[in-house]
């Protein structure tokens, strides 16, 4: 006997009932469109990436020199002047996060569809993290928010947020979207003696319906 | 509860993609599209890449140094490389797509570098900011140039502010100074580019700009002129030290006015002359020939030193032009003869010549043409008597040389204008002439008849013939007077008959004393004397010639001195005749005749009288004898007539208007009188020869 929950006031209904009598939203056990979500955020989140790695993120201009930096420019600079802590931290935040998101989701979503050699308990920890890391991902957006508020030295010194950095933040609220269309159930969706009548009744009820 | 249907597969129905496809696809498909659309912009708008070769590009950063236009970015150096030989560096610059069109062949690149000069510093913010490149085209769009020369010194203009581009030559006396301001009033209107000799190697140009809001200043008839260093005079005023502005003091400028109204605005390429001062470049207003000249050449025969470049050609006395070159010029097909000639080049001004109308270089040579056929030469003068400097003079000769002469308008590579022989000669060889003709004058000469002239007045005058003369006359007819004023012989006829008785005994006694004998000399020494005046005077007519010819001579001469010096000469010949010795002729007659006298009174001391009565028996041998002494008495007087017949011949020999001859008659004419004393005393005598005895 399934029951299908209301997505919007929660209560629970019977499997197959149509529209919830509380709150009046229609019910579905799974979104048949989550895996399209998330891969349409997902290319969406990489479109983005793309320009936030090319255009500058920072332009720092100071009374002698105007200094344009890319992300990883800037954290090569960095390094080249020792701040290897920080330049790490950067490539770390912006560039392996970001990235590491991407396969993971595709993994995730690759791995409802065709299975995966992982197991699903990982593959839920996997979701987890992304899910935890997503929030830390704009780092990147913050310290170039801060930096470019408080360096306004007028003549002196100033430093504005490039180009890429409104790319960036959107590939991260891209990213972030389309971990949040991956719907951790269709992990386990798969699993069980039967997992194609439980995930196929509810359309047969409405093919019948 | 319902049963449960049996478990059938079940085949949902295929819906269309549509309804499959979830509408989160449109975000990526939008996404696409955005990106693309800025990809294609980006794309679309990125502009050409022009190459500029530069000799070096210190400071110049890829990626970073910008192209400005007029200071505004207008791309970014992409690529700095060289060129094949490694001699220029040749930067890539991305340019905009908007200004593209205007990188024609005409735009200018050069880096903007911190400068500090004379004038103050500029590029100063290139000091911080790096250098960047600085491009300078015109409002023209020609069309884009990939590949362009870089300067290494920034343009004098920026074209767009249509200032006003001209050329500078600075006249052989003055000088040109790069990069230095051009001054008008003390404020600086305009600046001189880069200078450079000329290809003559004679004096030296440079490009300048007047600024755009200033243009309107220089005309055609504006003289420019060095205003760099100071000027330094010291007179009555006091001292006085003159410089334009300070920076003028250290860089140089030039300043300049219009001097004169009537010239048309200056265009873009005039050229002018920078002057040494503001003297010569005011007074160049006056010498300079406006609007386009007509060159033509002569050919001077006289290869002669004097004419120079810039000489004036005079027509009429009004200067029409200069002499722009000259040259020597050997043909011999040409001339016939090896002879070097002189070829000068007349550039003659239309605006001069006075034409009616638009006078162009060809009207003037029309008009010039014409006027040749007509018999205008040309030839050189003298133009000026100090320097010995001639100029070149366009004359109708009176008599043509060569009347078809034509002004050849074949000849190469000027026509050929006809030339006359030169009057170079005009003054200082008339100077020359007066100073050989004076040379010429025969003063020696003069001189020289002058001083014979004197030589022989004096000897005539001094000759002892002549002193002699008047004296001897003089004191003979004293004597006569004194014998016959003498009492005794106006007593002669009343005692003649008391001492008749003894005359025979005086008649032997004058026998023996021989008194006719002694008159008889004295009569010679008369002759002699009469006969010296006689040869004297016999030279004086020679005199007179020479006298005459140095007249005729001194007439020739037309100098009044020399009519004095002449009336001098004759002032002393009449002193000379005016001596005492000249005057006291009759007193020496006097004295002669004294000597008469004297025999006579020895005659009579010797007792002729007291031994009368004692001798009046002999008186009849001494009647005798007396009638013997008057006969020859006539002979005497004839020979006194002679004498002063001669005298009177010789007198009238010549023009009594003469001073000269009048002295000379005066004082013969006393010697005439003297002579007619002689005469009536001889008459006297013969009359009664007794009254020489008796004193009556």
């Amino acid at each position: 006997m399934g029951l299908v929950a209301c997505r919007r006031c929660t209560h629970l209904w019977p499997l197959g009932t149509q529209v919830c009598d509380r709150c009046g939203h229609r019910l579905q056990s799974r979104d048949k469109m989550a895996l399209q979500k998330v891969w349409a955020w997902l290319i969406v989140g990489l479109i983005c990436y793309i320009p936030a790695n090319l255009y500058p993120m920072l332009a720092t201009r100071t009374l002698i020199s105007k200094q344009e930096s890319t992300i990883i420019g800037g954290a090569i600079d960095l390094a080249h002047h020792g701040s290897f802590g920080i330049a790490a931290i950067i490539i770390l935040a912006s560039v392996f996060i970001p990235i590491g998101k991407f396969m993971a989701v595709a993994a995730l979503a690759i791995g409802v569809k065709h299975g995966s050699r992982m197991t699903q308990l990982r593959r839920q920890q996997l979701y987890e993290v992304v899910e935890y890391i997503g929030r830390w991902s704009m780092i990147d957006v913050f310290v170039v928010a801060i930096l470019s508020s408080l360096v306004q030295l007028g003549a002196l010194a100033s430093i504005s947020p490039g180009r890429a950095s409104l790319f960036f933040a959107l590939s991260v609220i891209f990213t972030m979207l389309s971990a949040q269309s991956f719907d951790s159930r269709m992990i386990w969706d798969q699993e069980g003696p039967s997992p194609h009548p439980e995930s196929l009744q509810p359309k047969s009820t409405k093919a019948s319906a | 509860m319902t049963e449960t249907p049996p478990n059938i597969p079940i085949r949902p129905a295929r819906r269309s993609l549509i309804e499959r496809l979830s509408i989160v696809w449109l975000i990526p498909l939008l996404a696409l599209l955005i990106a693309l659309g800025v990809a294609w912009q980006s794309y679309a708008e990125r502009g050409p890449l022009i190459k500029i070769t530069f000799e070096n590009a210190s400071g110049v950063v890829a990626g970073q140094t910008e192209l400005r236009f007029r200071d505004v970015s207008v791309g970014l150096v992409e690529k700095i490389g060289f060129t094949e030989k490694l001699d220029h560096v040749v930067v890539s610059v991305r340019l905009d797509k908007s200004v593209s069109p205007f990188v024609d062949d005409g735009a200018e690149f050069y880096v903007v570098r911190p400068e500090i000069t004379s004038r103050g510093v500029s590029g100063l913010e290139t000091v911080l900011s790096g250098v960047y490149i600085q491009g300078v085209w015109d409002d023209q769009a020609g069309g884009l140039s990939n590949e362009h020369e870089g300067r290494s010194d920034a343009p004098l203009m920026d074209s767009q502010d249509g200032g006003l581009r001209l050329f500078l030559k600075a006249a052989p006396d003055a000088g040109l100074t790069e990069n230095a301001p051009i001054v008008y009033q003390g404020i600086e209107v305009g600046r001189i580019g880069r200078a450079k000799i000329t290809e003559d190697g004679q004096t030296v140009e440079a490009e300048a700009i007047i600024y755009a809001s200033h243009t309107q200043l220089v005309t055609t008839a504006t003289r420019f002129w060095d205003a760099s260093g100071f000027s330094f005079s010291l007179g009555s005023g006091g001292a006085r030290i003159d410089f334009s502005s300070v920076a003028s003091l250290v860089s140089g400028g030039v300043t300049f006015r219009t001097v004169v109204s009537g010239g048309r605005p200056a265009q873009n390429d005039d050229e002018f002359l920078v002057y040494a001062d503001e003297g010569s470049a005011r007074s160049s207003v006056f010498s300079e020939e406006e609007g386009a000249s007509l060159d033509l050449t002569a050919i001077f025969d006289d290869n002669v030193s004097g004419l120079a470049v810039d000489a004036p050609i005079d027509l009429g006395g009004v200067r029409v032009g200069r002499v722009t070159a000259l040259n020597g010029m050997v043909d011999p097909d040409q001339f016939g003869d090896n002879r070097v000639r002189l070829a000068a080049t007349l550039s003659i001004n239309p605006a001069r010549l006075g034409l009616e109308g638009e006078a162009g270089p060809d009207q003037a040579l029309d008009f010039l043409a014409r006027r040749v056929r007509e018999g205008l030469r040309a030839r050189l003068v003298s133009a000026s008597l100090l320097s010995g400097g001639l100029k070149v003079e366009l004359i109708v000769e009176d008599v043509p040389q060569s009347p078809d002469a034509s002004l050849d308008l074949e000849g190469q590579p000027n026509p050929r204008f006809p030339t006359t022989d030169s009057d170079i000669a005009d003054v200082s060889a008339t100077a020359e002439g007066v100073f050989e003709r004076i040379n010429n004058l025969p003063i020696e000469e003069l001189l020289q008849s002058a001083i014979g002239l004197m030589d022989n007045v004096s000897r005539v005058a001094g000759s002892p013939d002549l002193r002699a003369l008047p004296t001897d006359l003089r004191a003979a007819v004293g004597d006569v007077r004194d014998v016959i004023g003498a009492p005794e012989v106006q007593a002669l006829p009343a005692r003649i008959s008391a001492v008749a008785d003894q005359i025979e005994t005086l008649v032997k006694t004058l026998n023996d004393q021989d008194i006719s004998g002694r008159i008889l000399s004295v009569v010679d020494a008369a002759q002699t004397a009469v006969d010296g005046v006689n040869e004297s005077v016999a030279g004086i007519p020679d005199l007179v010639d020479r006298l005459n010819a140095v007249a005729a001579k001194a007439e020739t001469v037309p100098l009044d001195q020399l009519s004095t010096d002449l009336s001098d000469l004759m002032q002393s010949a009449n002193r000379v005749l005016d001596t005492p010795g000249a005057r006291a002729l009759p007193e020496d007659l006097g004295q002669a005749l004294t000597e008469l006298t004297a025999v006579l009174g020895e005659m009579r001391e010797g007792g002729v009288v007291g031994n009368v009565n004692a001798t009046f028996s002999s008186a009849r041998q001494a009647a005798d004898t007396l009638r013997d002494v008057a006969q020859q008495l006539p002979a005497l007087l004839d020979r006194a007539r002679a004498m002063i017949g001669q005298a009177n011949t010789t007198l009238q020999g010549y023009d009594a208007e003469r001073g000269l001859g009048r002295d000379v008659s005066t004082a013969l004419r006393e010697v005439e009188r003297a002579a007619a004393a002689v005469n009536s005393l001889a008459r006297a005598l013969e009359r009664n020869p007794n009254s020489l005895l008796f004193g009556r």
